[in-house]
Formats: C-alpha cells, sequence, structure tokens
C-alpha cells in the first residue's frame, strides 16, 4: 500500500471515531435516571422483599401461600409454611399464578361489544358506563317480573365471595348460581354422602398409610389437593418410622402417579369398579371383615367373583386375589379414587365401591386411613345444596329462558362437548356479561366484559376442601396494586347491587369488598368460640389472621363415626362396566382424557412458564399430543410425532402421537388443556382439544359431564406443526443413571441401621 | 486506476464507519458525565455543608438495604413547605409536588447490573460516606470522584482484607 | 533452584486440591431422594421464576435450547404391562473436581470458598467449551438475547442478573439466596445455621425430596442423609466428585407381575 493511501485510511478512521464520540455524546442520555417515590409507602424498602400471605387460586385444593414483592412488584411465589394444606409448598400451577398477573394478554378495562357476536370487537368503556349498563339491564329484568331469568356461572367458589353471590343472586330474586367445574368434586361428594352420609370430602391419610390402593387418583398432578398430597406421599414413602408405604395404581393409562406406583393395574377402562367390587368380594369371602353385617355384604357382592371380574376387567384372577390379601392384611391401608374412575359415565358408583373397600377393611376413622372432615364451620355450606350441571344452563339457554347470565371464572365454551352445543345455546341469551381476567372462548362470546383482578391483587377467603381432618380457613389479600383498570369481582358485585338498588341494595349495603370480608369474619369471629380464644380483640385477631395467612384449630377434633351400610349402597353400584360409545369394528381404541398437571382444565395454558414446562410423562412442550401403546402404534404404522386424526362419533382432531409403553394397546389418551381458539398469544391455536369430540354423557346421579365415555379411530394424516418434546431417548442404555434398590434389600439395611 | 481508487475510497469509508461505531459505543462505555446537570440545581452543599444535614436523615435506607435511596418528594417538601419556599428553585420542587411527578435526577453513580453492591454491608462495616462520593458536602454540584471500575473496587477490598473480596460472585450476581 | 522448584511444586499441590481451597467455608450439598421424588416439575418453574430464566417458545425448545436449569429425566423399563418409570432431578451437579472449570480460557467458571461452581456472566465470552465438558449436560447457552414480554418482565428477580446473547450459563445453587442468608446473619450478627438457606427447588418441592445445607456442618440434615446407605452420587465413575447427592429409588428389581 502506498503511503498516502495508508494515512488516508488512517485519517478517515480518525475523523470516524472523533465524530462518533461526540455523536455520542450529543445524542444519548448522561446516564440513567434515579426516580424517587413521591410519598415513600411505609411497607417498601427499596432493596428489600416484602411477603405477604394469600392464597392460591390456580385450583381448587385452596393452599395458603405467601407472595414475595419488591418495590411493589410481586417476584416469587412460595407455600406458606404455617399453613396446613400447601406446608410451604407449591406446585407448578401456583408458581405461575405470576404470569397470570403479569401476563400480556389481560384484559385491560371494561368493554363492550361493538359487532356481532363473538367476533371480537369490542370498544372500550369506562367501569361507571359498564356497571350501569349491567344495573339497567338488571332492573330491566326486574320491571317485566323475569328476576329468575338471571344466571350467574362461576368457577367453584366458597367463602365468603359465594355468600356475597348467593346474597345478591337470592335479593335479587334468582335461584340460579350454578358453579361449575369441569374437574369436579361432586361425584366424589355425592358418592361419599350417599355411602357415608358425610356431606364433605374426607381428609386420606396418605401420609400414614402403609398400602395405598389408588384407583385413577392421580394425586401427585391434579386429583384435590396435590400439594398436601404430595407431601403426603413423601412421608409415605420415607416418613419418620422408617416403614415404606406401597402404592398400587389402578387405571388404563399411567399417570404421573401410576408412573411412581409400585405396582400398575391396567385394567380396561371402565371397569375399575367391578375390580374395586371384586376385591370386596374377596375380603368377606374370606372372613376378613368383622362386622355385624357381613352376610348383607356378601349378598350383595356375590355376583362378583374374581373370576368373573377377572374376564371384565382383564386383569389375571390371581392378581385380584392377590391385591385383596395385601389390602386388608397391611395395616393400615387406604383406597382412593379420583379422575378415570370418576369420569367415566357412572363415575358415582365407583367411588362407591372405593368407599366400600374402605369400609371392609376397617379404613375408616382410622389413622392412615380414612378421616372424615367435619362440616366447615364458618359456613356449614356444602357445594351438594345445588342440583344444577352445566347441561342444564345449556338446556336452559337454548329454550330461551336465559335473559342474562353472568359468568365469572369459567370457560364452558372451551370444557364442554361439541355435542353439547354449548356455543349454540349461548347464541340464544339476550345478554351475557362476562367478570374475567383474560379473552377466553366464553369471555369472547359477552356482550360486556369486565375485568376482574387476579387473586394477587383482590382480596378473599376459602374454605379448603378437603380439609385435613380439622377445617383449614385462608385468607387471600392483595400482594400488589392493581396494574391494570380492573376490579375485584366482589366490589363489581357491591356496586352492581348499589346500580340495581332496592333490596339488593339493602341486603348488601357494603362499599367495598374488603370491608364485607372483614365483617364477615367478624361475625365468625364472635361465634366461634376457638377464635375468640385466641385474640382478645377483632382487630388482633384480623392482624393476627392478615399475617399467618389464616385460621385453623391447633389440633385435630374427633369427627363422628362413619360406616357405610350395604342397604345404602345398593342402588348406586352398578353391575356392568361403563358404557364407552361407538361400535368396537368401526371405533376400535378406547379414549380416555385427563386434566394436564399444568393447564389442568385448560386455565393454565396462557401462562408462557406452564407451556414451556415439560409434561412429566412426555416432555412434550407447546402442544397436545395422543398417547398410544407402541404396539397399537406399530400395528398401525403410526411412528412418533406423527400427526394423526383422532375421530369419535361426534367429531375429530388431530393430534400428535406420542408412543407411550405406559398404556393399554386397546386405549389412547389425551390431556385436556391445550386447543384454546382463544385466550391470548401463549394458548392460542396450540395442540387440539379433546373434549370437543367427546360424546354428550352425563352421571345420572350428579348430572356431571363423562369425559372417558367414548371410543375413536386414529388415521395417520400429513400436518406442518410439529411435536416438539425435551427428552432424547428414554431408556437408559446402562448407564445406571437412577439406581435402584430393591425392597427387601431396604428394609434389610433398615434394620441393620435401626 | 479509476477502479483502484473507487476501492480504495471504499476501505476509507468502511474503516470511517467502523471508527465511528467504536468511538460512539466508547462514549457509551467511559465517558459518561462525572458532573450531570440535574433537574433541579440542588446544592449538597447547601445542606450537607452549610447546614450540616447529616447523610442518613434523606438517604434512609442506606443501612437497610442495598440502595442507599434517593429521599422522596415527600420529604423535600417536609423542611421546604416551611423553608425558603419562595425561592425559584425551591418553586419548581413545588411544582413537582403539586403535579404529583417524581424528579427524575440524573444518576451520578451507576453500577452495571451484574454488580450486587449493598450500601448497608458497607455503611455497617463503618465504612464513611466520603472514602467512595469524596467531599459531597463541599459539592454545589455532585461529580463523582470515583471511578466505580473494578479494580477500584478490588484495591480496597484487598487493603482490607475483606474476607473473600476478591471472590468474583462477592460483587457480582 | 531448588527452593523455586519446592516452590512450584507447593503451588502445584494446592492447584491439584479440589477447589484450589486448603479449607472450605461452607460445602453447599443437596441430597435428593429419588424415593419421594414424583416428577412433578414443580422445582422446575420454582427455578424459572427465582432465576429470571426466559420462556424460548416451541421452536427453540425443539432445537434443545430449553433454558431449564434443572430438569426432570425420566426413564422408561419394560414394555406394557410391565412398565416402570423413573425420574431423576438433575441440575448443576456443582463437582468438586468439575471438568468445566479446567476447560474456560478467561476463568469465567471456577470453583468458590463455599465449593461451588459458579458462573461469572460479565467475564464469559461464550466459548462453549464448558458445555461441551460437561459431563451432565446443564449448561445452558443465550443464542440470542431473549425477551421477557412486557409486563412479564416485572416479575423479573432483582437479585439475579438477567443474561445477554453469548453467554453461558447454569445453575447457581441460588447463590442470591445463600449470599442473603449469610447477609441476615452478618446482621444479627450470627453464623448461617442449618436450614436458613433453602433453594428455589428445595422451598417448593411437594414431596420434601430435596434438601439443601453444609456437609461440613456434622449437624446439618444433609451431612446425616448423606449418610444413607442409599446414597450415589450420578455417574460417579467419572469422578468428577458432585456435590449433589442422590438416594436411591426403592424398586422391585426385574419384571414384576405382583407387587
Amino acid at each position: 500500500m502506498k503511503r498516502r493511501n495508508f494515512l488516508k485510511i488512517i485519517g478517515a478512521g480518525g475523523v470516524g471515531s472523533g465524530l462518533g464520540y461526540l455523536f455520542g455524546k450529543a445524542n444519548k442520555p448522561p446516564t440513567s435516571e434515579l426516580i424517587p417515590y413521591l410519598i415513600p409507602p411505609e411497607d417498601i424498602v427499596p432493596g428489600v422483599a416484602s411477603w405477604y400471605s394469600s392464597l392460591c387460586t390456580q385450583c381448587n385444593a385452596g393452599c395458603g401461600i405467601i407472595v414475595k414483592t419488591m418495590e411493589g412488584r410481586a417476584k416469587k411465589i412460595e407455600g406458606n409454611p404455617l399453613h396446613p394444606v400447601s406446608k410451604g409448598k407449591v406446585c407448578s400451577r401456583g408458581q405461575a399464578s405470576l404470569q397470570a398477573l403479569y401476563n400480556p394478554d389481560r384484559i385491560k378495562s371494561p368493554l363492550k361489544r361493538t359487532g356481532d357476536r363473538g367476533k371480537g370487537s369490542y370498544e372500550e368503556i369506562s367501569w361507571d358506563e359498564a356497571i350501569s349498563i349491567l344495573s339497567r339491564n338488571l332492573i330491566a329484568l326486574g320491571e317485566k317480573d323475569e328476576n329468575d331469568r338471571l344466571h350467574f356461572l362461576t368457577s367453584l367458589t366458597r367463602g365468603s365471595l359465594n355468600r356475597l353471590i348467593n346474597d345478591f343472586m337470592t335479593s335479587y330474586g334468582s335461584p340460579n348460581h350454578l358453579q361449575y367445574e369441569l374437574i369436579q368434586n361432586k361425584n366424589l361428594l355425592f358418592a361419599n354422602n350417599a355411602s357415608m352420609g358425610i356431606q364433605t370430602i374426607p381428609h386420606y391419610d396418605i401420609a400414614n398409610t402403609k398400602y395405598l390402593l389408588s384407583f385413577g387418583a392421580d394425586f401427585a398432578s391434579t386429583w384435590l389437593s396435590p400439594v398436601n398430597y404430595s407431601s403426603a406421599y413423601g412421608q409415605m414413602r420415607q416418613g419418620e418410622d422408617g416403614i415404606r408405604g406401597r402404592l398400587i395404581q389402578v387405571e388404563p393409562r399411567l399417570s404421573l402417579t401410576g408412573a411412581n406406583a409400585d405396582e400398575w393395574v391396567p385394567a380396561k377402562p371402565g371397569t375399575e369398579s367391578i375390580l374395586a367390587l371384586a376385591i370386596a368380594h374377596l375380603i368377606v369371602k374370606e372372613g376378613h371383615y368383622k362386622g355385624a353385617d357381613g352376610a348383607a355384604w356378601k349378598a350383595l357382592l356375590s355376583e362378583y367373583s374374581p373370576k368373573r371380574a377377572a374376564s371384565i376387567t382383564d386383569i389375571a384372577e390371581e392378581r385380584i386375589h392377590h391385591l385383596a390379601k395385601d389390602f386388608v392384611k397391611t395395616r393400615p391401608s387406604l383406597a382412593i379414587g379420583g379422575e378415570s374412575l370418576a369420569r367415566y359415565e357412572n363415575g358415582v358408583s365407583g367411588l362407591v365401591a372405593v368407599n366400600i373397600l374402605n369400609h371392609l377393611a376397617g379404613n375408616i376413622g382410622k389413622k392412615g386411613g380414612v378421616i372424615p372432615n367435619t362440616a366447615e364451620p364458618l359456613t356449614g355450606k356444602s357445594t351438594l345444596e345445588s342440583k344444577n350441571s352445566i347441561a342444564s344452563l345449556a338446556q336452559a339457554a337454548s329454550d330461551s329462558k336465559i335473559k342474562t347470565l353472568l359468568v365469572y371464572n369459567t370457560n364452558p365454551v372451551f370444557t364442554t362437548p361439541n355435542a353439547m352445543k354449548m356455543k349454540e345455546s349461548l347464541q340464544k341469551i339476550p345478554f351475557i356479561a362476562s367478570f374475567s381476567s383474560f379473552m377466553d372462548e366464553t369471555t369472547a362470546m359477552a356482550d360486556l366484559i369486565l375485568p376482574v383482578h387476579t387473586s394477587l391483587e383482590d382480596w378473599g377467603d376459602d374454605f379448603a376442601e378437603p380439609a385435613v381432618g380439622y377445617p383449614v380457613a385462608t385468607i387471600m389479600q392483595p400482594a400488589v396494586s392493581p396494574t391494570l383498570n380492573t376490579m375485584g369481582i366482589g366490589d363489581i358485585i357491591l356496586s352492581l347491587a348499589k346500580g340495581v338498588g332496592g333490596k339488593v341494595k339493602d341486603k348488601l349495603p357494603w362499599n367495598g369488598f374488603s370491608d364485607y370480608l372483614k365483617d364477615a369474619w367478624k361475625d365468625s369471629y364472635s361465634k366461634n368460640k376457638a377464635m375468640s380464644a385466641s385474640a382478645l380483640t377483632f382487630d388482633g385477631f384480623w392482624n393476627e389472621l392478615l399475617a399467618r395467612g389464616g385460621w385453623w384449630p391447633s389440633e385435630r377434633a374427633n369427627g363422628k363415626a362413619v360406616a357405610v351400610s350395604p342397604n345404602a349402597v345398593e342402588s348406586h353400584i352398578s353391575k356392568t362396566p361403563s358404557h364407552f360409545e361407538g361400535n368396537e369394528s368401526e371405533y376400535p381404541l378406547y379414549l380416555t382424557t385427563y386434566p394436564h398437571s399444568h393447564y389442568l382444565d385448560g386455565r393454565g395454558a396462557n401462562l408462557p412458564w406452564l407451556q414451556e414446562m415439560p409434561d412429566p410423562m412426555t416432555s412434550v412442550v407447546w402442544g397436545s399430543w395422543i398417547e398410544v401403546n407402541p404396539k397399537t402404534a406399530a400395528k398401525m404404522g403410526i411412528k412418533e410425532g406423527d400427526t394423526v386424526t383422532v375421530e369419535s362419533p361426534y367429531g375429530k382432531i388431530k393430534a400428535h402421537a406420542y408412543l407411550a409403553p405406559g398404556i393399554r394397546p386397546d386405549t389412547v389418551s389425551m390431556p385436556i388443556g391445550q386447543g384454546h381458539a382463544s385466550y391470548g398469544r401463549y394458548a392460542k391455536d396450540r395442540g387440539s382439544n379433546p373434549i370437543e369430540i367427546l360424546p354428550f354423557k352425563k352421571d345420572a346421579n350428579t348430572l356431571e359431564l363423562a369425559l372417558n365415555s367414548t371410543r375413536v379411530r386414529l388415521s395417520r394424516t400429513a400436518s406442518s406443526d410439529k411435536m416438539v418434546k425435551i427428552e432424547g431417548s428414554t431408556r437408559e442404555l446402562g448407564r445406571n443413571i437412577v439406581q435402584t434398590i430393591s425392597p427387601d434389600k431396604f428394609n434389610k439395611m433398615n434394620k441393620e441401621t435401626a | 486506476m479509476i477502479l483502484k481508487s473507487f476501492a480504495l475510497y471504499i476501505i476509507i469509508g468502511i474503516t470511517g464507519i467502523i471508527t465511528f461505531i467504536i468511538g460512539y459505543s466508547i462514549n457509551d462505555y467511559y465517558s459518561t458525565d462525572r458532573t450531570p446537570v440535574q433537574p433541579i440545581e440542588f446544592s449538597h452543599q447547601i445542606h450537607a455543608g452549610t447546614n450540616e444535614i447529616p447523610c442518613k436523615y434523606c438517604h434512609i435506607y442506606t443501612e437497610r438495604s442495598r440502595h442507599a435511596g434517593v429521599p422522596s418528594v415527600q420529604r423535600c417538601m417536609g423542611c421546604h413547605s416551611i423553608i425558603k419556599t419562595e425561592s425559584p428553585l425551591i418553586e419548581k420542587l413545588t411544582s413537582y409536588w403539586e403535579t404529583k411527578e417524581p424528579i427524575p435526577w440524573v444518576k451520578v453513580h451507576n453500577l452495571p447490573d451484574y454488580v450486587y453492591f449493598p450500601h448497608k454491608r458497607h455503611i455497617r462495616a463503618g465504612l464513611d460516606c466520603k472514602l467512595c462520593h469524596g467531599d459531597i458536602a463541599s459539592m454545589d454540584r455532585v461529580t463523582r470522584v470515583s471511578s466505580l471500575q473494578m479494580g477500584w473496587c478490588l484495591n480496597c477490598h484487598t487493603q482490607r482484607g475483606v474476607k473473600n473480596g476478591r471472590d468474583c460472585w462477592t460483587c457480582h450476581q | 533452584m531448588a527452593g523455586l522448584l519446592a516452590r512450584i511444586a507447593e503451588r502445584w499441590n494446592i492447584h491439584r486440591e479440589p477447589g484450589f481451597f486448603k479449607k472450605l467455608d461452607h460445602k453447599w450439598t443437596m441430597v435428593i431422594d429419588l424415593d419421594k421424588c414424583n416428577g412433578c416439575g414443580a422445582c422446575v418453574t420454582s427455578c424459572y421464576a427465582e432465576n429470571n430464566l426466559p420462556v424460548v417458545g416451541k421452536e427453540e425448545c425443539g432445537v434443545s435450547r430449553a433454558f431449564s436449569w434443572l430438569r426432570i429425566e425420566r426413564y422408561v423399563e419394560g414394555e406394557y404391562p410391565d412398565v416402570k418409570v423413573k425420574f431423576i432431578p438433575v441440575m448443576c451437579q456443582h463437582c468438586s473436581k468439575a471438568p468445566c472449570e479446567t476447560g474456560c480460557p478467561v476463568y469465567a467458571t471456577y470453583h468458590n470458598q463455599d465449593g461451588l461452581n459458579v458462573q461469572v456472566y460479565n467475564r464469559c465470552v461464550g466459548t462453549f467449551t464448558c458445555a461441551t465438558y460437561c459431563t451432565y449436560d446443564v449448561r445452558r447457552f443465550n443464542w440470542r438475547t431473549y425477551k421477557f414480554e412486557q409486563p412479564l418482565d416485572q416479575q423479573l428477580n432483582p437479585d439475579v442478573s438477567v443474561r445477554e446473547m453469548g453467554i453461558m450459563e447454569k445453575c447457581t445453587f441460588c447463590i442470591q439466596r445463600i449470599r442473603a442468608a449469610k447477609d441476615k446473619a452478618k446482621d444479627e450478627g450470627k453464623t448461617v445455621e442449618d436450614g436458613d438457606i433453602q433453594t428455589a427447588c428445595v422451598q417448593t418441592c411437594p414431596t420434601g425430596a430435596m434438601t439443601f445445607g453444609d456437609l461440613q456442618d456434622a449437624d446439618s440434615k444433609v451431612a446425616k442423609l448423606a449418610k444413607s446407605p442409599r446414597r450415589y452420587k450420578l455417574l460417579e465413575e467419572l469422578n468428577t466428585d458432585p456435590s449433589v447427592i442422590y438416594l436411591k429409588r426403592v424398586m422391585k428389581e426385574g419384571p414384576s407381575k405382583h407387587g
């Protein structure tokens, strides 16, 4: 290079960097800014976390949580260590409720529909306008004397909010408050009431049992109170007494709980109740049952011989003998039933059979068995009260008997089968208002949307169901101030009461839900002796309540003795396996569906952490799949990741095939929760929703939907969408990664160390 | 020949652009303003110097948190609703207070996000504020006297024999 | 000359010691009881919440770029109906003789005086060496600067850096919690006691399968559990000497028709 050129380049470099420097200096703000508080909040020290006790509302277990906040923002959720249900622990869904609070897809202010229903065109309105639209609608109904044409559909609500809604509805003059959950406990409550005469779900003492016979109860992921049962499971396995409890899981598809079981009993779908009754038959026949009504039991159970059961359930006769012997000989033992068992068309009868087993083996009222809960002392309510179901609501709607529908925190359009025609029925309702944080499928049908606080911004309380042998009340207090232009559900109802006026206003004169809540607790405090004994004044009690996160007695009270009698259960036992729609030649495979451990009934699908979290059994992320036994798949030429059409007599959907050895060859299984048509950017158009293709079948006793009630056929199809899973191989390939020790060696080892 | 000189100018141009970017980012990294102009010409000299108000009267979180804390507008108004209310600077303050706006102070001491520096530990160890911030009481407009570079931190940690004072994760996060 | 050689030999021996320290302040250890673990994944979500792990989305997950510092591996044995499933949570094992530390050209990963294998983000230049050397595949690389959708970023933990493109990261045993506990103990004029520190995963584990503590403290829970005859370390034969101790799963060997 010539010297001159070199100098030119050097020169250009010098000028460039100089200009860059100056340009940067002129163009950039000097440094970041330091914004002080205008008025410093007393309880905030910047950089130091404050913790608030509250309540988790991601499922209905009623776990107490503590929320870490820094500078007024929620950072982390942990279990409340004092709380008897959560015991300081919290599951994935609970952790992720932070992302519901800070979700980018939250509805930011009240919305009024402008275009056609369901087309998603809305305009923002003010809260005053929203409340006045709704109250004018209710007043108009009242003027036409059509008060009972108002329906209020909510998720399972308990405690003060439930009382408030009931007060509102009764004073308005409508009996139609329906609590609807896809993952319901109504079947279990009904079965317990029918067989044991108790109106609450008992405490299943998994922690202290030594033989846990579970009929489909997936307590590690979704059944009733997963966190509480998981901690109990840990105790059962490696408790302080050193005797390891065993877990036997009866279900057609290996669930997460089943994966941890010592033994998997893959009974044919719909026949688990027959298996339970065959075990009961053996207990009585071999003289293990010592009650006075032995003869009656023998007569009742006579037709459930193991031989007959073996042919129905596809479980070998000797294995049934074996199960019966272990169940009755191992002390204490416990049988539980849920999920797949409870969601057949004869779900109640299966749960009754489980209660029979517990009674015959003498497990009721024993440590490590079934411990009945006393009725909840503060309100004494029972969720059994209502004989209505979502099916009757859909019927009423399609008969044009509903004029106005209020929906809170539940999504029936997503969680009911297409065969039920929920969406079409909703179209016939003249006015729908939805109280929701997110634009879910049902909210998308609403004429008026009133965005509510998430649980971390709102007040509330809850009475855990099932309780833990004694009642547990949890207080929900705002951990952060509302981030958007939203309102608490209780506050909305109270301001609605003011807008409607008349009797409703007289009944509900409170200004805010926090006052209502406090007064409700004041009332309980003055009535409940144990509460008034715990603090001198109500204010002291209230402060203590907020600090601890709730109220529960310090020890377990002795519940009344309960028993199962043959007469009571006779009418609830079904003699045949549960029915599946579709004939075997056309639709060769049973379809079982299960609530996904992260998305539950679909409500968790909009939280990115839960989408990214690999499914515990398959490690699939951001999508849904259908579990097929490798042998079945090989016969049909289906490979893992292939897209298949799942077709039932009621419709078809697409899903990716996942080859799972843990499923019966005659069964396929799909998780519920994906396949949203709306519900935010993380949930929308992801996977498919198996509920769509289910038949409209109900349990005769509770009118609840039966989720495991159809057969399907699979066929390969093409799709651009791919299944993504995190795991590579599921085989250890001799690397000895998860080392094991046999139970015999373990017991021997325990004796040596003791 | 023309082609050749064309290539040369391209090279010169590219060199210019690259050095421009370098210059721009150097400015960004190393040459932040040590004595930035503040939205209100607040004088530490008057407050901490002449009037001898202790540092911790306004920087209240010093002993409790990793942040020393800028005083809230309320704290300013605590005195200035009575004292010197007619001064133009205080009128500026009052206008912030009345419009309910916090004052956008400009940061003088800015640490990157990956640095964990707790004021609390240093104050509780008995260090004087002056050690890092200089003689604030004599500054009319605050100027940064320390480099706040890692070597400067480590020097002090080494001299004083701070336990684990040279471990990366003592000061990084 | 001989003196110099002796000094070199001495230094060499010091550096041969695990962690380069004669005596550690603490020896943070995690014990995981595989017989209690039910594979639910609460620990994984908790880790995401505590450590500002980004959500990368379906496409990135598909090319193995998911960020979970802690993962639950599942292993399946046998065919229907004799299927056995085993779960194991795997995170950085904080090896006392860590292969990753030997590789890093800029000394961004090293052993500290607490027996932790730590990663210094602002020193890392992203050579990927450590991840290649890692026996347990627990290191995660920021292939790009992942975005936290607003307002989800309001949840970010201010005690943990948000990492940028080109940085290697991994489980830190929640070092910010260790630091906070030490800080608190210092304020109260005490030393850290057993149970003061719980990492996010340990704290949330519903079954209580995980325990965290100081192995040097003979009275600590982990020290007691570490004496269990069920103890083993992951891929122990590779001599990495991990700080995570697993307790064997109790499980029938061979095919089992009956329990």
